[in-house]
């Protein structure tokens, strides 16, 4: 349609100036060689200086450029055009659920409160030994496919649960986080960080729609990891009907 | 937890998740095992009749069986359907589509609660004027 032109709509909202966000659309010169999505941000910026993202490392690693590539959330700078481009169009919107603040710059509030209430620190009150606390190759293996998490927010944002109650509902990132340390051996507050998450919503308000595994562009799996919260909240027979701490 | 969010319905803020995770699973198995117990019957009476039907019907197994199970369906539903409620029906979820919906969606949420609540009472009383009378 476009030939070796692309389009590129991008959703645009600046509070200031705009009452309501639209989407605007710009024509560029297909690049010659499969750059990423970030890149593209970069050559749209030169052209206007007014469009708002956030960008850090550049190399998936930081995770602040998560953002909604054609209706599938992922992080910029690892995505390339040519895995997301359809009929030499690309929609960019801000990831979905949370406050835009401006253009694809969203408000991550909720998305930390969350991770907070999960308390995501080894607690151990034990007595430290004098080097470090060690763990055996097993119990070390257990946390691989949690830790790597680097909060992008792309599988919280992409989960209606969280979308209708993120106040409540944890989410599947600071979930996966809930799980690295329920799992971790040297963390000593299992039963206390279960009850935390025994009401009705914190962890149960996850159906298992798996978006969260879907769009994880680290290829974690929170879906496994929530799974696996459910099954020592159900083998945690302490309490199991009334919950006090909600 | 913001106790004005399900105050109505406080019993499912008490509970633990687990709780109403396993009744939820729980009563379907039951509401399956129950099908199953009826489509039994079924397959197993070639030259089923209307007799044959009503007998099975009136015996106090069935009767008792049936009371169980539809109390047990409607517990089920009604957990659906305070899910659906808690979801869809809060001033967040209603705040994309109005404002003004969003300022009214505690209210809105409880007539939904009431409107399903009298459903339940109602059909179950039907139900069991059918069953035993």
């Amino acid at each position: 349609m476009f030939g070796n032109k692309l389009k590129v709509s991008l959703y645009r909202y600046n509070p200031e100036e705009d009452k309501f966000p639209y989407m605007k659309n710009y024509i560029i010169d297909k690049p010659e060689r499969d750059i990423m999505v970030l890149d593209l941000l970069h050559l749209l910026k030169e052209e206007d200086q007014s469009i708002s993202y956030r960008r850090s490392c550049r190399e998936g690693v930081c995770g602040s450029d998560g953002m909604n590539i054609n209706g599938k959330n992922g992080l910029a700078c690892i995505t390339p055009i040519s895995s997301v481009i359809k009929r030499n169009k690309i929609e960019l919107r801000p990831l979905p659920g949370l406050p835009v603040i401006r253009d694809l710059v969203v408000d991550m509030t909720e998305f930390y409160a969350q991770y907070e209430k999960i308390k995501p620190f080894l607690q151990n009150e034990t007595t430290a030994p004098e080097q470090e606390r060690l763990q055996s190759p097993e119990e070390r293996d257990k946390l691989d496919g949690l830790y790597e998490c680097i909060l992008c927010a792309c599988c919280s944002t992409s989960c209606p649960s969280f979308w209708w109650n993120p106040d409540k509902f944890v989410g599947p990132a600071a979930l996966l986080q809930a799980y690295r340390f329920l799992a971790d051996s040297r963390d000593l507050k299992t039963q206390e960080r279960l009850e935390a998450l025994s009401d009705p919503f914190s962890v149960y308000r996850c159906h298992g729609i798996m978006n969260c595994v879907n769009v994880c562009p680290k290829g974690l799996n929170p879906n496994k990891a929530i799974g696996e919260i459910k099954s020592m909240l159900h083998k945690n027979k302490k309490d199991i009907i009334v919950s006090d701490g909600v | 937890m913001d106790s004005n969010f399900t105050s109505f319905f406080w019993i499912f803020v008490y509970m633990k998740g687990s709780f109403i995770w396993y009744t939820q699973r729980y009563t379907s198995l039951i509401i399956l095992s129950y099908l199953i117990y009826i489509f039994s019957f079924i397959f197993n009476n070639q030259d089923i009749n209307f007799f044959s039907w009503s007998d099975f019907f009136l015996s106090f197994q069935v009767r008792f069986l049936s009371s169980i199970v539809f109390l047990v369906i409607v517990l089920h539903a009604f957990i659906g359907l305070w899910t659906v409620g808690t979801d869809y029906l809060t001033k967040r979820t209603l705040g994309f589509l109005n404002v003004s919906l969003s300022r009214r969606a505690d209210t809105l949420r409880y007539i939904y609660y009431l409107i399903f609540g009298l459903l339940g009472i109602m059909y179950l009383t039907a139900i069991f004027y059918i069953i035993w009378l």
